[in-house]
């Protein structure tokens, strides 16, 4: 167990025609002993290179890795003392899921052979794949086979593990299932684990920290509370939180947001923020709208709208709202309601935009100006 | 609901259809067709020298007893494994050290082409594509002049030549062992690269990541999942040698290397005419071998054409 460190790492793929393309640019990160950093992004925005990098499975163009404070980008994997979870597991097809998990020890360790053995008995027992031990991977379910790709890379006790994808390929509720299972299990290890997803949910619910890359820029590192509350910027305000927060691109007008019929009246503090800026992206998450009967508007932040479409969800509802159905290109926004509330197509209700809950972000670079506040100092501490 | 479909069944003889009888038909006649030169050759083989005809060579010997003895004639049998017995054991010898090595040799060549990545990788690939290309004709001079007058494996060969079970006139085996094993070589790598490709890159970034090194991720996990293929492989080359006249003839040329596909050129030939049963017991004993590997690697080599 130890800490990680990438300082400033890039990969840049060269193609066959000579044309360069940045993977990864300039990404650094320290990974405490023991935590759990969850990297996550769109497909394409360099995590998994990333991974592949610490690994050592990618060389590094420019950067360097430090596990343990030390240099390790020249290291061949197999000396880097680190496991990793493949998205298709990547078990040996033709050795039994004893075999499997004794191979690591086997080539990596001095181990003896009733030693390695030992391990692999307690490994299983973890993992409660004990009576698995015999057999082959094609004889094992998805979820089995997770497991036993799970206590591979567990029973070396590596100094870290690296999980590419690797709920991806279970099904949904099996997916929960191990979410919670593999945070029990790194939490009782307590071994420095980077963990890849494009899944913000998984991002969200497991990593002690996330980071958040695009286009192979990182773009926020911090606790799960704190990408989601306070953004850096709409890429990550917009892929962290599921259904996505809306965003508005409106002209500053004086100490009003305008945009066709919507108008948004900003505090001091918020005006403040974007000084000089003739056109700002307002932002709000789907669940701070409130949704009130018609009628009885009684400040500017309160707005007629008609419900378009209820998605329901059980527990709550999305619903798509609209300023006004009747034009051609209508503004579309989303918020939640609870799920018991008796909501549908076509009715006139009034939304709520309450002014602690709005974020402010540059038309063109996309960095937050301003992001929401709490009531309290108390509450902005529990959240963040 | 669907309207009616087609005409009602056409019945005919013994419940079946007629194009369903003539497709029967025809499969009856092509299984004929086909195995109707292996049966003339085996009727033949044990048809007596004196009583054959020529007519009817199809048919089981109308006389198959050896005249006056009340016995079958398997003289023509015993005259083959007399004739072919030395070609045979040099085949033998040939056939299966070739086999192996191209096999073997083919399947690391695949490995290091496919598996494992470095510059330069595909230059050399490109060279063992180019050499399946190579027609057997354009290295034929070549190949005496290298074997005869550069390589002296013969002077290798003559001192060994006092330990047992070596003799002097192995060296054109080796020789042909060496030829064989490096034209047998693209199609191998060919082969085991098309498996290769298919194994899942994961699966060796997880060998290495768990520290194996490219020896160990070649000998326990290449290897055990490439038996399908090398069952495919070895049958191929297995036919390929032993059925080689070519190389034979411009390596051993003659003498007491001769392998079995040059002694089956000259036995049961002789001034006074051909005696046809030796030659078809000769040609049968000749390719049990080739039929021995397929029945016994046949279901690996089905599993490896299949996968």
């Amino acid at each position: 167990m130890a800490a990680l460190t990438l300082d400033n790492i890039t990969k840049v793929f060269t193609e066959d025609d000579g044309n360069e393309i940045r993977a990864v640019d300039e990404v650094s990160v320290d990974i405490e002993d023991g935590e759990f950093l969850v990297l996550v992004g769109p497909s394409g925005c360099g995590k998994s290179t990333t991974l592949r990098m610490i690994a050592g499975l990618e060389t590094i163009t420019s950067g360097e890795i430090r596990l343990a404070g030390g240099r390790i980008n020249e290291k061949p994997p197999a000396e880097r003392d680190i496991a990793m979870v493949f998205q298709s597991y990547a078990l040996y097809p033709h050795m039994t899921v004893r075999e499997n998990m004794s191979f690591g020890l086997e080539e990596s360790t001095e181990m003896a052979e009733d030693a390695i053995s030992e391990m692999v008995a307690d490994t299983a027992e973890l993992m409660e794949i004990e009576e698995l031990l015999d057999r082959k991977p094609s004889d094992l379910s998805g979820g089995q086979q997770q497991r036993v790709a799970l206590g591979r890379a567990i029973v070396r006790a590596p100094e870290a593990f690296l999980m590419d994808e690797p709920l991806s390929n279970l099904d949904a509720k099996l997916r929960a299932t191990m979410r919670t299972e593999l945070q029990r299990i790194q939490d009782d290890l307590d071994v420095t684990t980077v963990y890849v997803t494009h899944d913000q949910t998984e991002a969200m619910t497991m990593g002690d920290r996330i980071a958040i890359l695009d286009d192979g820029i990182l773009q926020q590192v911090g606790t799960p509370l704190e990408c989601y509350h306070t953004p850096n910027n709409r890429f990550v305000a917009g892929f962290i939180g599921d259904p996505s927060m809306n965003f508005f691109e409106m002209d500053v007008d004086d100490d009003t947001l305008v945009v066709d019929r919507f108008a948004y009246p900003l505090k001091p503090a918020q005006q403040e923020a974007i000084a000089g800026k003739s056109r700002v992206v307002f932002g709000i998450r789907p669940e701070d709208i409130r949704i009130k009967e018609p009628g009885g508007i009684s400040d500017n932040y309160q707005f007629e709208v008609t419900i378009d479409v209820v998605e329901p969800r059980g527990d709550e509802n999305t619903v798509h709202l609209t300023f006004d159905r009747n034009v051609s290109d209508p503004i579309t926004f989303t918020a939640t309601v609870s799920g018991l509330r008796d909501v549908s197509a076509g009715d006139a209700v009034v939304a709520t935009f309450p002014p602690d809950s709005i974020h402010l972000f540059d038309t063109e670079t996309g960095v937050a100006l301003h992001n929401r506040t709490f009531e309290s100092e108390d509450a902005t501490k529990q959240v963040l | 609901m669907s309207t009616e479909t087609g005409r009602p069944e056409e019945r005919s003889l013994f419940g079946y259809s007629l194009p369903r009888l003539g497709l029967y038909a025809i499969l009856a006649g092509m299984t004929v067709f086909y195995l109707i030169p292996i049966e003339t050759g085996l009727m033949t083989a044990i048809t007596s020298p004196e009583t054959y005809t020529g007519q009817f060579p199809y048919l089981p010997p109308l006389e198959p007893l050896v005249p006056n003895t009340g016995q079958f004639s398997l003289a023509s049998w015993q005259g083959a494994l007399d004739g072919l017995g030395q070609g045979l054991v040099n085949s033998l010898i040939l056939v299966v050290p070739a086999t192996i090595f191209s096999g073997l040799l083919g399947s690391m060549a695949a490995f290091g082409l496919t598996t494992i990545s470095w510059r330069g990788q595909v230059g050399i690939y490109v060279l063992f594509v180019a050499g399946i290309f190579i027609p057997y004709q354009a290295v034929l001079v070549p190949l005496t002049q290298f074997w005869y007058n550069v390589v002296p494996l013969r002077a290798v060969f003559e001192p060994l030549a006092a330990l047992p079970l070596v003799e002097t006139y192995h060296w054109k085996l080796v020789a042909l062992i060496i030829t064989h094993t490096a034209y047998g070589l693209p199609i191998c790598t060919l082969l085991f690269r098309a498996h290769y490709k298919k194994l899942s890159d994961e699966m060796v970034e997880a060998a290495q990541l768990d520290g194996a090194s490219v020896a160990t991720i070649y000998r326990r996990i290449i290897l055990p999942l490439s038996i399908p293929m090398f069952a495919v492989v070895f049958i191929y080359q297995f036919t390929q040698i032993w059925n080689d006249l070519l190389f034979a003839l411009t390596i051993v040329q003659f003498g007491d290397a001769a392998v079995v596909t040059q002694e089956l050129v000259g036995i049961g030939v002789s001034q006074s005419g051909t005696n046809f049963p030796l030659r078809m017991a000769a040609a049968l004993l000749a390719a049990l071998p080739t039929l021995l590997v397929y029945v016994v690697f046949g279901d690996k080599f089905a599993k490896g054409v299949a996968a």
